[in-house]
This record gives C-alpha cells, structure tokens and sequence, in this order.
C-alpha cells in the first residue's frame, strides 16, 4: 500500500514536471545577443525572412524567422546587414525560432 | 466646433494623398532621362531649396534659444556643441573619425555625433555656401528607395572621411513626403542606440496617429524645410516653429465636459501618453566591453511605453544647472501646466574647479575603455587646460509627446485616488486639497452613471 502510494506520487510528480517542461518549452522567451552570419530574404515583396545569428556567450549558430514589417524593411533597404550585432528575442513555435524583438546594439 | 471639425477632414482627407506615391513624383521622367547628380538636379525644377536647407536645424544642429536659464543670447545652442550626459559628446568633440585600433583585434572603426546629419562630412554640421548645398543628402530624407549600405564613413583618396550617401537614379526616382521612416533614420537612434532617448516607438500598436496611417509630416508640416517641434526642455534648437496638440485638436476636444475642465491645468500629454520608456541611466565613467572588444558606455535600457512618468509644473522655460537640466514652473505662476516627462540620469565627469559638466571625445574609451582618455581629448579640443575631473550625476527631463493612446489614457479614478498616478502632494497642493482631491466624491457620481451606459 505504502509502496504503491509511492509510485503513484512519483509517478504523478513526474508526469507535473514532464507537462511543466513541454510548457516551458512552447512558451519561454529565449535571448541573445550575436553577429548576423547570413540574411536570407525572397526580394522586395517578401513577408518573411531568416537570420543565422553567432550567439556570442555558446558561440552556437541560431537560425532565427522575422516576420515583423519594421525589421523585413530594414534587412531590404539595409539598414540593418550581415555583421550587425543584434539583441534578439525569440520564442519557439512549431520548431521555429521566431522572432519577436530584434534590434542593433549600437547605435553612436 | 465647425472650423475643427473642417481641419481634421482636410489632414485626414491629406492623409490619403501622403505616402509613398514615389511614381507620381512629376520630375521622374527627366530624373530617368538625364539621371541624379545630387540637389542640382532637384535644384532644375526646386530652385532655392538646397540654399533654404542650409539655414535649418537640421543642417545646422544649433539655433538661438530663448527659454533656457543660463546661455549667451548672442549664440547659437544645439546638439553641435551641447554637453549633458545623454550623449557626454557632440558634433565638436566628438566629430566623425577613426578610433584608435583595439590593442585585442588590431581593429578600428568610426564614430561620430555628426553622422546624424544630412551632409557628406567634408560639408559638415553649419557648412555653407555652394559646395555645402551640392553635398546635401536630399534622398535621406524624400527617398522611399535609399539604399543604406551606402550610408556609411569612408575614407577617401586624401585620407579625409567622408558620409557616404546614396545618389543612384534609382533612389532619385522613389522621390516624395518624408515617410517615418525617413526621420526614423535618425530619430529612432537618438541617444546612441535604437529608442535609447525615450523610447519613441512610433508604430500602430503604441500610437492612435500611427495607427491611422498619419506620419511625422503631417503633424511636424515643414514650412520651407523648417521643421515644427515643441518645448521639449532638452531638444533646444528650434526653427523658430512649434506644434502642439490643440493646434488641431483645439483646447476643448472632448465630448465630455469633465475632461475639457481638466485642460487649463493639465497638458494633454499627462492624460494621453501614460506610460514613458527608454534608457533610464547611462555611466559615461565606466564603459562596458562586446563582443566585438570595442566599448559602450554603460547603459541601463527600458522597452517603449515600460515606463511611469514623471509629472511636473511646466511653463516652457528650462531650468539649466550643471546637476538638473528640466522643467521650470509652479503651481502658482499662472501659466504653467502639469506636464508628464521621462526623466534620465547620467554620470559622467565634471571639473571640480569650476563645477561644470565635461564633455568626452569617444573614441579613446570607444577602443580602449580609457574614460579620462575621453575626457582629456575633449578637453583638448575645447581649449580647456586647467580642469580636475570627477565624477557625479545628472538628472534630464525629456518631454513625451508621442504613443499616444485613447484607450489606455488616465481617467478619473486613476487620479483621484490615494497613490493615483499624480502626487498631488508633491505639485504643491496642500494637506486639505489632497484630501479633497483623492476623495471619490470628485468622480463617483460620474462614473457610477458612466458604468449604466457601458454595461
Ligand atoms: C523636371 C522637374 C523636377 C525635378 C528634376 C524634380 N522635381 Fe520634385 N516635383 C516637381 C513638380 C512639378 C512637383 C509638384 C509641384 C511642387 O510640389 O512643386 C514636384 C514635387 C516634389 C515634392 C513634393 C511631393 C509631394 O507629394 O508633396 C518633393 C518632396 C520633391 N518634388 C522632391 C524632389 C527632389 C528631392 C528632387 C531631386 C531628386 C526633385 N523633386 C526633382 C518637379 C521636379
Ligand atoms: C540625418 C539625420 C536626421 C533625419 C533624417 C531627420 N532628423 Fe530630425 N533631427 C536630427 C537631429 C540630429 C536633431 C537635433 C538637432 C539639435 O537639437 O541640435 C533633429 C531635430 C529634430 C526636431 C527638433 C528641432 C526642429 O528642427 O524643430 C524635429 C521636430 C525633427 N528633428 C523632426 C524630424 C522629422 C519630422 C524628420 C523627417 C522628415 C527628421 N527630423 C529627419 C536628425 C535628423
Ligand atoms: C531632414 C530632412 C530633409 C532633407 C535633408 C531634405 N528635405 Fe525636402 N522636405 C523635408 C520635409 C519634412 C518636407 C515637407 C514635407 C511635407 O510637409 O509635405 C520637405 C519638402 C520638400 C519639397 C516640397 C515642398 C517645398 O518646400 O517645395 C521639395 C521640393 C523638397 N523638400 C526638396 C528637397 C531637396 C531638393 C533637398 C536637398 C537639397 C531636400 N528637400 C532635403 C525634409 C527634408
Ligand atoms: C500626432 C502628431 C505628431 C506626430 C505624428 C509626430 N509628432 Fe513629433 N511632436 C508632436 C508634438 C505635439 C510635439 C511637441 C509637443 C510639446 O513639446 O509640446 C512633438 C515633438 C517632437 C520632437 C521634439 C522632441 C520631443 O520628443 O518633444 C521631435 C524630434 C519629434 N517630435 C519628431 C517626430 C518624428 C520623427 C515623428 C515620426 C516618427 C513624429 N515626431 C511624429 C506631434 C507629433
Ligand atoms: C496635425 C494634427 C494633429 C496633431 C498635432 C495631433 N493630432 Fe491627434 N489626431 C489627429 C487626427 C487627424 C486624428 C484622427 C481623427 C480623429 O479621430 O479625431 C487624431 C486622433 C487623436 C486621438 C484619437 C481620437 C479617437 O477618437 O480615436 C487622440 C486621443 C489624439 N489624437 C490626441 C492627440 C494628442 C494628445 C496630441 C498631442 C501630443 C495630438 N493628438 C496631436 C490630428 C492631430
Ligand atoms: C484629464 C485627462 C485628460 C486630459 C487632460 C485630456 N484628455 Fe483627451 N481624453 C481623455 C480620456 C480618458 C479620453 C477617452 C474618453 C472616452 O473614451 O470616453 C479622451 C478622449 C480624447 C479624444 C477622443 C474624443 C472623445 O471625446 O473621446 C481626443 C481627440 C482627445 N482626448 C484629445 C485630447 C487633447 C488634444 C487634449 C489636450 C487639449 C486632451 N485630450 C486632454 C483624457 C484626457
Ligand atoms: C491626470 C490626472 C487627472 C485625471 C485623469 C482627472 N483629474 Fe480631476 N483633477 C486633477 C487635478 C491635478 C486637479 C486640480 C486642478 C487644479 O489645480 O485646478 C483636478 C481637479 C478636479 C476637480 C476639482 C476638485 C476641487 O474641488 O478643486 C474635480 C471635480 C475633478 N478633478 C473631477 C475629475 C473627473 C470627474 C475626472 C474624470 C472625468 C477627472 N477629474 C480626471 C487631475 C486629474
């Protein structure tokens, strides 16, 4: 009995954290600041764009979609360019790293 | 009412005419024809325009200013020689140049003040005469076409640096109005970084202006390239021109008679632009190192619309002292009103002889992070030679006139409540005021009727 109530609550605690962690997984804004590697943009019409950005802390390439108006016109008139330093925020949706927050770091 | 009502139908009605109609420009044709060769070819059917360019802020970064305490009457005050700790610098000492290489990657770069300016360097802030109207950047600003990886420092054959800009045909052929984001260039980098100054985020999400499709021109209407503004008290030099709300929306705007009560004392700012944002600190004495090994000053950033105001009497003139440079005004002068602003401070070196702010040349500490490095070249230029640096803050008022909302505007029992969003307290109203002032009695009447309606 004593055992079974055991397994039973380790089971469940187990089962909490596993909901919790896909939870986490769907929802959590990730960070970073890195050097735009490569800009991928269809033309002056697209609605859509990724950057790989060098996250500076890992050193990891991220692959990261902007879909946001003011930053796809900044990427087709250049104002922002490969080798620019982004502060980027981004949530993960269906396996992509989307992009809600994308912005040089200096400016002087 | 009548007369209102016919001027917000003709700036709506200018509204559809505004953007971006690039391909109704009429001198397209001769442009294709015989193609772009800077304001000359503008100046074939705009005669004057470039020479008219030259006398405004925006060449100049400098005018005379009459309501700010302290300054010389005699000369001109602007972001070309300005020192207060948002930027530490200006177009003086801290002109477009190379910074020295990184002892860690051997590398440099540019920096300047003066890159915010519609010229090409070598025709730099104030310049005049024909050479400095040929070196006009006209597209920056009328281009819906402009092509930015050309907008940068070189250096030219001479070794002197230049600010390249984008004179191809096919800019020259998207000619019309000012977009926002021709300002934007600019103004969303003031302060050294993207809505670093206060956060002007100007998008539909966060402005009931931007949200009908209206830009800056249609509030800032340049008259001759004289460009409006207000009474901002650290944005000094004016084009002698000023907008503000009631220009269109008249002092009385509101349906509700309540709301029209509140305006002889509080700016329209105070109940339409709640919220603030952007840097709230810089340290200009410690300078923090990238990726790139270069170094930034030290800079403690808020998003957009983050943050509460601060509200204070204001009657447009500017208290300027070395620690304080704000708002001037009180309760009692008869002409001030409550204000909201986005208050900054910063901390930089002063002189400890003279109490004076010092101001830093950036390119020392931008490649080293040498601070005093800064302060000395700065110092240098300025032909100051006795000065003892040390270091100390400064508190900003910047004003908030822009994000502004219907929805989320301050009504009633925002106000007056215990801990509303205003101390009445601390803008000089007494102990029984207060008590008056935060009783619901001022607005239960009102609002218990205002929910019958709404519910
Ligand atoms: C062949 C003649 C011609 C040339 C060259 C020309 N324009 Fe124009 N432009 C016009 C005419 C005509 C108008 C309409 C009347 C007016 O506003 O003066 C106009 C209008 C404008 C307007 C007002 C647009 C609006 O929608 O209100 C701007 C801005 C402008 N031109 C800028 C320029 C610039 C910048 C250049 C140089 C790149 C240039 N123009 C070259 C003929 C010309
Ligand atoms: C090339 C950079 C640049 C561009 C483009 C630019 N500005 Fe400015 N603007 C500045 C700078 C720098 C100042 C501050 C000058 C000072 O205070 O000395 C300024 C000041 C102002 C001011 C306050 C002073 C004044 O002239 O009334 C207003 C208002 C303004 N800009 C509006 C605009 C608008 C609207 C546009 C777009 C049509 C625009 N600016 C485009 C750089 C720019
Ligand atoms: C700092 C930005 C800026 C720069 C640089 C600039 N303009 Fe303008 N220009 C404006 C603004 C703002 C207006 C007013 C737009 C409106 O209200 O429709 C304007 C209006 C015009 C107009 C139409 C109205 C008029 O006054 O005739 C012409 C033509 C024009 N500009 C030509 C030029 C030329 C030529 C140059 C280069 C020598 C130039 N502009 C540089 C901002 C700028
Ligand atoms: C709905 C009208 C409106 C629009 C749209 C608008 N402004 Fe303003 N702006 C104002 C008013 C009003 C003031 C001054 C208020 C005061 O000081 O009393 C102002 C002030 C300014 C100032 C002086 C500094 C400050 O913030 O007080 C600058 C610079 C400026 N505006 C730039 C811009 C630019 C750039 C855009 C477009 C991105 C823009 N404005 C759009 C109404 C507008
Ligand atoms: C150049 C004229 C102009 C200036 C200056 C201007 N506005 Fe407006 N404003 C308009 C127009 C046009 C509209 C849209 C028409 C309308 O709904 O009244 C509008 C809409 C609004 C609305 C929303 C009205 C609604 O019913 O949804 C508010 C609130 C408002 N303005 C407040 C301000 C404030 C506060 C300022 C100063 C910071 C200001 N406006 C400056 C022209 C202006
Ligand atoms: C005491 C706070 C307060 C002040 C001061 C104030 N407003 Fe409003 N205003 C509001 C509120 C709250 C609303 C929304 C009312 C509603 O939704 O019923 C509003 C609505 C508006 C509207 C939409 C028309 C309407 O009747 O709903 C306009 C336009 C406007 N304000 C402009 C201004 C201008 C311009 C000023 C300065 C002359 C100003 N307001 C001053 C609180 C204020
Ligand atoms: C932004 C804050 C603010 C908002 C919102 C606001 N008020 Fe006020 N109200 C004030 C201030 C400040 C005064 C004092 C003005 C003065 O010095 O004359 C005041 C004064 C009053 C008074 C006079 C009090 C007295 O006895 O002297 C009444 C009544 C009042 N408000 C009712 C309202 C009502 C009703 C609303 C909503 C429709 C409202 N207020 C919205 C700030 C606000």
């Amino acid at each position: 009995m004593k055992k079974r109530t055991l397994v039973l609550a380790v089971a469940t605690l187990f089962a909490v954290c596993a909901f919790s962690m896909t939870v986490l997984a769907q929802s959590a804004e990730m960070k970073l600041v890195g050097v735009i590697t490569k800009i991928k943009i269809a033309g002056p019409a697209a609605t859509t764009a990724t950057a790989i950005l060098k996250d500076t802390k890992t050193e990891k390439l991220v692959e990261i979609v902007i879909n946001d108006e003011l930053t796809l016109d900044k990427f087709k008139d250049h104002r922002i360019v490969e080798g620019d330093e982004i502060r980027c925020k981004y949530k993960s949706v269906d396996g992509k790293n989307v992009s809600n927050y994308f912005r040089k770091t200096a400016g002087c | 009412m009548k007369i209102r009502g016919l001027l917000m139908a003709l700036a709506l009605a200018s509204l559809a005419t505004a953007p971006g109609l690039a391909e109704e420009h009429p001198g397209r044709a001769s442009i294709e024809a015989s193609g772009y060769n800077g304001p000359s070819t503008c100046e074939e059917c705009h005669p004057g325009k470039a020479k008219e360019l030259l006398s405004t802020v925006h060449w100049k970064h400098a005018s005379p200013v009459t309501n700010v305490d302290g300054l010389d009457a005699e000369k001109e005050y602007g972001m070309f020689n300005r020192i207060y700790t948002m930027c530490n610098g200006n177009d003086v000492v801290n002109n477009l140049k190379e910074i020295p290489v990184n002892p860690e990657t051997g590398k440099s770069k540019f920096t300047g003040c003066n890159t915010c300016h519609p010229g090409n360097h070598l025709s730099d802030v104030g310049s005049t005469g024909p050479e400095a109207e040929n070196a006009i950047d006209c597209l920056v600003c009328h281009s819906s076409a402009y092509d930015f990886t050309k907008r940068v420092p070189f250096k030219d054959g001479k070794g002197q640096v230049v600010m390249g800009q984008d004179r191809s045909t096919a800019a020259a052929l998207a000619v019309g109005r000012p977009a926002a984001k021709n300002c934007m260039v600019c103004h969303e980098r003031a302060g050294g970084g993207i809505y670093v100054k206060r956060g002007f985020e100007f998008t539909r999400e966060n402005d009931v202006h931007a949200a009908m499709g209206m830009t800056c021109v249609d509030c800032h209407k340049a008259q001759n390239h004289k460009l409006p503004t207000g009474f901002d008290p650290n944005t000094w030099a004016n084009d002698g021109l000023r907008v503000a709300c009631s220009d269109c929306h008249g002092a009385e705007p509101h349906a509700d008679q309540d709301y029209n009560r509140h305006t002889a004392k509080l700016a329209c700012q105070t109940c339409h632009i709640p919220r603030t944002g952007g840097t709230m600190a810089k340290d200009f004495t410690r300078w923090e190192q990238g990726a790139d090994k270069f170094y930034e000053p030290g800079t403690i950033q808020a998003e957009a619309n983050s943050t509460k105001p601060v509200y204070a009497w204001y009657n447009l003139r500017v208290r300027n002292t070395p620690h304080f440079i704000g708002p001037d005004g009180s309760r009692n002068d008869g002409t001030s009103k409550i204000y909201p602003f986005k208050v900054y401070q910063g901390k930089a070196f002063f002189d400890k002889k003279s109490g004076q702010l010092l101001s830093m040349d950036f390119a020392p500490p931008m490649a080293t992070g040498d601070v005093l490095a800064g302060v000395a070249s700065a110092a240098s230029t300025l032909g100051i030679k006795d000065y003892e640096p040390t270091p100390g803050w400064q508190t900003l008022y910047f004003g908030s006139s822009h994000l502004v909302t219907k929805e989320n505007a301050l009504t009633c029992f925002q106000c007056h409540t215990v801990g509303g969003a205003l101390n009445f307290k601390d803008l000089g109203y007494s102990d029984a005021e207060v008590a008056k002032l935060t009783n619901p009695e001022t607005y239960v009447t009102k609002v218990l009727e205002k929910q019958k309606e709404e519910w």
